[in-house]
């Protein structure tokens, strides 16, 4: 155990606020803060301009192997680097689904022509992708896909064809190629005859409809396929594997970024805190006790990050990583509540100042987090059977 | 950057857990709690002899020179086996005399010993109303200190008196000094004994029984707040492991509607919130250990002492609870160890002050323009 900091990633992180501190002004001033995912005020065509911006400056992929055009720097440089991009005002990142989650996974099951085809795309900011996993009839239950794909024999290279409707696709409407977990083998169950599908989004045969959120804005989608094609080539891992590359993709989103996230949450708390100093609430004694416990809950999450990281890759899930999702949502959701509790009457009305709103916002968005990405119920059930080994 | 044990730390706790598995195994901390020593001495004498009780101390006064994460990792240990022994009380007294008053020849004499585990120290940190005065080369003490935690199993004893015109002294008490009564208390955890320290009469101290005073003595009592906390956390997380451990074991195997309780859901996701809460506890535990070992400044010190009580305690409490639910009828009777735990966690948690006397101090830190 130790909690030094080198003097090389010391260093480092003096370079990455130089950075930040350079290149997120003037333009950029707008995305500051601006924390994405349902946030009213982003900017979406910004954001990309962001994006390559950041490309240029070599801050994409900075984890990837360097064969593939990444910069290959260690865990602690990654986690200096998220850190500071958050403490800056780093906007939310547009191009995570494809940098932190599809990169990834064409890395390690994508085919060399696939890898020089899209991660181009992805390392410069130029291309956007979205994730067509969940369904209307396939939630927490995603081996229950029904979206098909067939292989058209008229068609050029063998073309998939698709059909059915994907739901909760993030950035949708801004996005150029969605990842597609497709029944490929017609009448297979469940977890069988899945494959992942790479399919560009703007085509006749795909229909995008946004979708209201509670927060009013609409940052998610549902998605059409009525005879959407794609090339023959493009099922990333093998045919019918799509479940395992699926479930692959998933593990990738744990890293290094959820330090980010948790610089964002400091942010979020010192907001907080500033407007209970200002309108009182820092002296009620119940709503002092409750911010003290959720600056230290914070804490605790970073320090558990930290018992994650240091894991070996491959190793089974240390504890710390089996209940990381379900505290790091119930937290945020906890402050989400106690942001609106320490505004009083004050939060139920738009009052135009800022940090009001920011913490309304944050109460209604918050409530998304305990949802997806395995919800609380689903969080429990994989602890207690894969964790504690209890029943099915 | 990381909270991995090393290779070290990671012998230390699984030798510790292997040991006390064994020679601290339940039968063995029940009959001590019904004895009237309050101690199991075969465990004791165990403990001693792999040097556990010099752990944090230094070398040179017959420590093994580790620090706040070994001592942790033991502490754990013991929690979860509820070890009854005066480990906590003697290793935590022994830590302030070596922070106040490492070079002077009371330390030389009882340092050695504690780290050796042939003699046993405990402490109090309240004065309450005692008072002390110097006459002539002696000093003098008189008063009422309760409860004090493994105070009849002591032959040290670290007590506070106010002095007149210069606040408050730690004394070096001998719990044998002629006018000095020591009664144990009726606690409700018997696994560990506290009593009631009375000097009725003045008692007479030899004149290097002053270890600290004033201002240094309150510095030296925030360090050690530090480190007490989260080596009483450590022991709430053994506490909780333990509760978790015993409710799956338990659920796995009693059976109902044909089926094994544990394979309900309402069963799997109260263990799986009890392991969260766990688990949570123990990276606050590590992260906290992990920056005293440091020195970190006094806001971070008392930041990190202060998340790791509050979340081992909501664990252990919760946990305690959770178990002796989840052993139904069985677990409101003597005979099933969950309400050992409920009584130890509850204890513990007001032990160094309850859980909102540190959020208050949190708070203070966070909210009000304090001068620091």
């Amino acid at each position: 155990m130790n909690l030094h900091e080198s003097a090389a990633d010391n260093s480092f992180r003096a370079e990455v606020q130089a950075w930040m501190r350079a290149n997120l002004t003037r333009d950029f001033d707008a995305l500051k803060g601006v924390n994405g995912p349902g946030a009213p005020a982003y900017d979406a065509a910004l954001a990309k301009r962001w994006e390559q911006r950041m490309a240029a400056g070599g801050w994409v992929g900075i984890g990837w192997p360097r064969a593939v055009g990444g910069r290959e720097l260690p865990l602690s440089q990654q986690v200096v680097f998220h850190e500071e991009y958050v403490r800056a005002g780093g906007p939310g990142r547009i191009g995570h689904i494809g940098e932190t989650l599809l990169a990834p996974t064409l890395i390690a099951y994508g085919t060399p022509e696939q890898r020089a085809r899209f991660l181009p795309g992805i390392l410069g900011g130029t291309e956007y992708w979205a994730q067509g996993y969940s369904e209307p009839g396939a939630g927490s239950d995603l081996a229950a896909v029904a979206t098909r794909a067939e292989r058209n024999a008229e068609g050029p290279d063998g073309q998939w064809v698709l059909h059915g409707q994907k739901v909760w696709t993030s950035w949708a409407h801004e996005s150029d190629w969605i990842f597609v977990l497709a029944r490929t083998e017609p009448g297979s169950q469940r977890h069988q005859g899945l494959t992942l599908l790479l399919v560009p989004l703007r085509q006749p045969g795909i229909e995008v409809r946004p979708i209201r959120q509670i927060t009013g804005s609409a940052e998610f989608n549902e998605v059409f396929f009525d005879g959407a094609r794609t090339e023959g080539s493009l099922h990333l891992g093998a045919v019918g594997q799509g479940w395992k590359v699926a479930m692959a993709l998933l593990g990738f989103e744990r890293g290094a970024s959820t330090l980010g996230q948790q610089a964002h949450f400091q942010h979020e708390l010192e907001l907080l805190i500033e407007v209970a100093k200002a309108n009182g609430a820092a002296r009620d004694a119940v709503l002092r006790q409750r911010i003290a416990r959720a600056a230290l809950g914070l804490h605790t999450l970073r320090f558990n990050a930290l018992r994650v990281l240091g894991a070996e890759d491959g190793a089974a899930p240390p504890p710390a990583a089996m209940i990381s999702k379900y505290a790091w949502s119930n937290w945020h959701r906890a402050l989400g509540q106690l942001a609106v509790d320490v505004l009083g009457a004050a939060g139920n009305i738009d009052d135009g100042d800022a940090r009001h709103r920011d913490l309304q916002t944050l109460w209604l968005t918050s409530r998304a987090d305990t949802i997806y990405a395995g919800t609380n119920e689903i969080q429990l059930n994989l602890i207690a059977e894969r964790a504690l080994g209890m029943p099915r | 950057m990381d909270l991995r044990l090393s290779e070290d730390q990671r012998l230390i706790a699984e030798s510790a857990a292997d040991f006390l598995a064994d020679a601290a195994a339940m039968p063995a901390t029940r009959a001590a709690a019904d004895g009237d020593a309050g101690i199991d001495a075969k465990l004791w004498q165990g403990i001693a002899e792999l040097g556990w009780c010099g752990v944090h101390l230094p070398e040179d006064h017959g420590g093994l020179g580790l620090g706040p994460i070994e001592l942790a990792l033991l502490q754990e240990q013991m929690g979860r086996r509820l070890a009854c022994v005066p480990f906590l009380d003697s290793a935590l007294a022994a830590a302030l005399l070596s922070d106040v008053d490492r070079d002077s020849a009371l330390a030389a004499r009882w340092l050695p010993a504690l780290a050796a585990g042939r003699s046993i120290a405990t402490l109090c940190t309240e004065p309450g109303g005692a008072r002390a005065w110097q006459d002539g080369a002696q000093w003098r003490v008189q008063g009422r200190w309760s409860p004090v935690g493994s105070a009849a199993q002591a032959e040290l004893l670290l007590l506070p008196a106010r002095v007149d015109g210069d606040g408050t002294v730690l004394l070096a008490v001998p719990r044998r000094s002629a006018g000095l009564q020591v009664r144990e208390l009726s606690t409700i955890d018997r696994t560990r004994r506290s009593a009631e320290v009375v000097a009725a009469e003045p008692v007479a101290l030899d004149a290097d029984a002053c270890l600290a005073r004033g201002r240094a003595l309150g510095d030296a009592l925030a360090r050690w707040r530090a480190l007490a906390a989260v080596a009483l956390a450590a022991e709430q997380v053994g506490v909780a492991q333990q509760c978790l451990d015993l409710s799956v074991a338990y659920t796995q195997e009693r059976q109902q509607f044909g089926r094994a309780v544990a394979s309900f859901q309402a069963v799997k996701h109260r263990c799986a919130q009890m392991m969260v809460l766990l688990e949570s506890a123990r990276s606050a535990v590590y992260g906290a250990a992990a920056r005293l070992a440091d020195a970190p400044a006094v806001r971070e010190r008392d930041m990190v002492a202060a998340l790791a009580l509050v979340e081992a305690h909501e664990a252990a409490l919760f946990c305690a609870q959770e178990a002796i639910q989840l052993h139904g009828g069985v677990g409101f009777t003597w005979e099933y160890d969950p309400h050992l735990y409920f009584k130890r966690a509850q204890a513990n948690s007001q032990r160094l002050g309850a859980s909102s006397v540190w959020l208050e101090h949190v708070a203070a830190l966070l909210l009000d323009e304090v001068a620091t």
